[in-house]
């Protein structure tokens, strides 16, 4: 298993680790939490290495999930992770000695890029055109047609691909996006916005591993929220001042106001929406995401509103604590409730 | 309140001292100058007020010239049109909407300014709502004239003021519009969608109540001196969306929207600047800035035609390029043939 440290990785890894006889995880930098069954290694998909490491440990089941989508790393670098990395691990399951039988492969909706001229539900073989559209987007294209070549050529082995809906937790670009108190918008667009829960993405990625699913699958939440929605759940109010037309400018304005900057893919998205037709994942695997995108909106919301509870209480408070506590002492020492009273003093 | 009574107590004196600073004794805010308790409850009841004084004056009115000069039903639309904004503006974010972004609650409180526009601004008259079922799918075709799509508007209000079983129609728009900002969010909210055969089909699938314009904005930026004279007709994809669908096709022929904007002139090289189909000119527009957006107030008929029943051909019909000319052709002869029978009706352009 590639990626396990990013932490759908390692949710990933949690659950599969029990079900499994044996998980060997690999990625460049630490795992965020030890996982007992897991031996893990420093190794790079990029390097020939990995082929090394497949054929010697005799895996049958390669779970890719070192691919960066949604991330501030400029374009070459995510290339080189998603291209390169994509390629190279898929050339080690290839050839003599290979016992790979089940490649499951993290994707993303971002492989279809929202554009005004787009249907509203996206299903699995509406990607465009290879050379179009943003950096990410282009990488994914061409991970998947490598992935695509590599099923095709490998008969014996079934490939999945899943190609995962937006999500907001702590990390991603859309969840900071939307936890600004005031949040800059595109002007004159709402747009639908459908969303996937962390759960729901890692029990996708588990059941695909360990079910026989090949095939091309969209995996996101039933129902969509507008952002303006969104923006509302998450108690923050919208600015429409970004401009709509040439997105870039919009992109460098947004990053120089908040500090957050929008992948291209993503910024298409808060401009004209992507919805993703999940029927092929329901038909085939016999599941769908247990969360609706109105339910991953609200639980986030309260994480955040939750965190708000946790901090110093207001001083009123406080006092009006402390005055309890003397209170319920001065009864336990024997003092009659009245006699604390002011009147009775005097 | 019983949060750890023991923490508190046993933590460090310097600390205690240095949360207990933050116990500052709160003002209540300055309220400014309060108006007196009478003018408050004038505020409050204005208001019912200015409706009681409404019904006096019409009444007077009428009593007085024998006419209804102040139509207190009109009257009514507006203020309950200002009561559902007021709804809408407090219901926060308790709302949803469908996987196509319609917000029906938001669409029905316009209702109340286009049954204005309807009824009193176009006088539309509308002929054969009954062949719109009242449930399951269909797919409405109708004509398309007028630089703005009023058209779309009415067709979808005929079918609340005038149909037993009030449906919302979904109207399929160019993709261009979406890209365009308010047009876009507004389109979508309001329960359009994309003019892609896979929205079609999917609106169909869930028995909606479908309306397309196939001439397109080639319909609506059609010059002032062909403006009854349909399009082409593009190249048939409703009629294949619908016999795949299993959905009857139901013509519309609307008259009146072709004079609302008379377009006597279109500077091309200014709209592809702006990235718009068309850029018209209008005795009014632009000389009169937004004064020329104002439509002008024609004498509107609708006609609902016979449904053409094409669920009757099986679906791998749809392929069959000739029979879908055939019907698409038909359906254009229908719209056409109802647009010069109802311009007879009409006695002219404003009555």
């Amino acid at each position: 298993m590639t990626g396990v440290s990013n932490p759908l990785g390692a949710e990933v890894a949690r659950r599969l680790a029990p079900q499994v006889r044996f998980l060997f995880g690999c990625d460049v930098a630490d795992p965020v939490s030890a996982l007992e069954d897991m031996d893990f290694v420093h190794a790079d998909t990029r390097h020939a290495a990995i082929a090394k490491l497949i054929r010697q440990l005799r895996i049958d089941t390669v779970v890719h999930m070192a691919l960066t989508v949604d991330s501030a790393q400029d374009g070459r670098a995510s290339h080189e992770t998603n291209v390169i990395g994509t390629m190279n691990l898929l050339t080690g399951c290839t050839g003599p000695g290979s016992r790979v039988e089940r490649v499951v492969v993290k994707s993303s909706q971002a492989i279809y890029d929202a554009s005004p001229t787009d249907p509203s539900f996206f299903s699995e073989d509406m990607v465009g055109p290879e050379r179009e559209g943003p950096s990410a987007t282009r990488d994914l294209r061409e991970v998947e047609q490598f992935v695509g070549e590599f099923a095709l050529r490998n008969p014996h082995c079934d490939v999945t691909t899943l190609r995962l809906g937006y999500r907001v937790t702590e990390e991603t670009t859309l969840a900071k996006y939307l936890s600004l108190p005031i949040v800059p918008t595109f002007a004159g667009f709402d747009p639908r916005l459908q969303l996937l829960h962390e759960e729901d993405a890692a029990e996708a990625i588990v059941r695909s591993v360990l079910g026989e699913h090949p095939g091309v699958f969209n995996v996101a939440g039933s129902g969509v929220v507008l952002v303006s929605q969104a923006i509302a759940i998450m108690g923050g109010r919208p600015a429409p001042v970004l401009f709509p037309y040439g997105r870039w400018m919009a992109r460098i304005g947004l990053r120089a106001l908040t500090g957050i900057f929008l992948p291209g893919h993503l910024a298409d998205v808060l401009a004209f929406g992507s919805v993703a037709d999940c029927t092929r994942l329901a038909a085939e695997f016999g599941w769908s995401p247990a969360y609706s995108t109105r339910a991953v909106m609200d639980g986030f919301a309260r994480g955040k509103a939750a965190e708000v509870i946790e901090a110093p209480s207001p001083p009123q408070e406080y006092e009006l604590q402390v005055f309890l506590q003397r209170r319920r002492r001065q009864e336990l020492r024997g003092h009659q409730p009245g006699s604390t009273s002011l009147v009775t003093r005097r | 309140m019983t949060a750890e009574p023991a923490g508190v107590m046993t933590e460090p004196k310097k600390q205690l001292k240095k949360r207990s600073r933050k116990a500052e004794i709160v003002k209540p805010a300055p309220q400014g100058l309060r108006v007196p308790k009478a003018v408050r409850r004038l505020q409050r009841n204005a208001p019912a007020y200015a409706m009681q004084g409404l019904v006096e004056l019409s009444t007077r009115l009428r009593e007085a010239t024998g006419h209804e000069i102040i139509d207190l039903n009109r009257v009514m639309g507006f203020v309950q049109f200002a009561y559902q904004q007021r709804e809408l503006a407090q219901r926060g974010t308790a709302y949803s909407v469908d996987d196509f972004g319609f917000d029906p609650q938001w669409t029905e409180s316009f209702l109340s300014v286009f049954k204005v526009l309807y009824r009193d601004y176009w006088r539309v008259e509308t002929t054969g709502i009954e062949n719109v079922p009242a449930a399951g799918r269909a797919l409405l075709v109708a004509n398309h004239a007028g630089v703005l799509p009023w058209d779309g508007t009415m067709i979808k209000t005929a079918m609340f003021v005038e149909h037993p079983h009030p449906r919302h129609v979904r109207a399929l728009v160019a993709s261009l519009f979406m890209g365009m900002p308010i047009l876009s969010w507004f389109l979508r909210r309001t329960g359009q969608t994309v003019g892609h055969p896979d929205d079609t089909r999917r609106l169909l699938e869930r028995d909606e109540l479908v309306l397309v314009f196939p001439e397109g904005v080639r319909g609506t930026g059609k010059p002032f001196k062909d403006r009854y004279r349909l399009r082409r007709f593009g190249r048939g994809g409703f009629v294949s969306t619908a016999i795949r669908a299993g959905a009857p096709i139901i013509p519309v022929s609307v008259v009146g929207s072709e004079e609302i904007y008379p377009m006597i002139a279109d500077l091309a090289p200014v709209a592809r600047a702006l990235g718009m189909p068309y850029m018209p000119v209008t005795p009014f527009w632009p000389w009169l800035g937004p004064l020329g957006l104002l439509p002008l107030p024609s004498k509107w008929r609708i006609q609902f035609h016979e449904p053409i029943h094409v669920e009757t051909y099986p679906p791998d019909a749809a392929d069959d390029r000739n029979l879908v000319m055939a019907l698409a052709d038909e359906v254009r002869e229908t719209i056409q043939k109802g647009v010069y029978e109802n311009l007879k009706r009409r006695r002219s352009v404003f009555t």
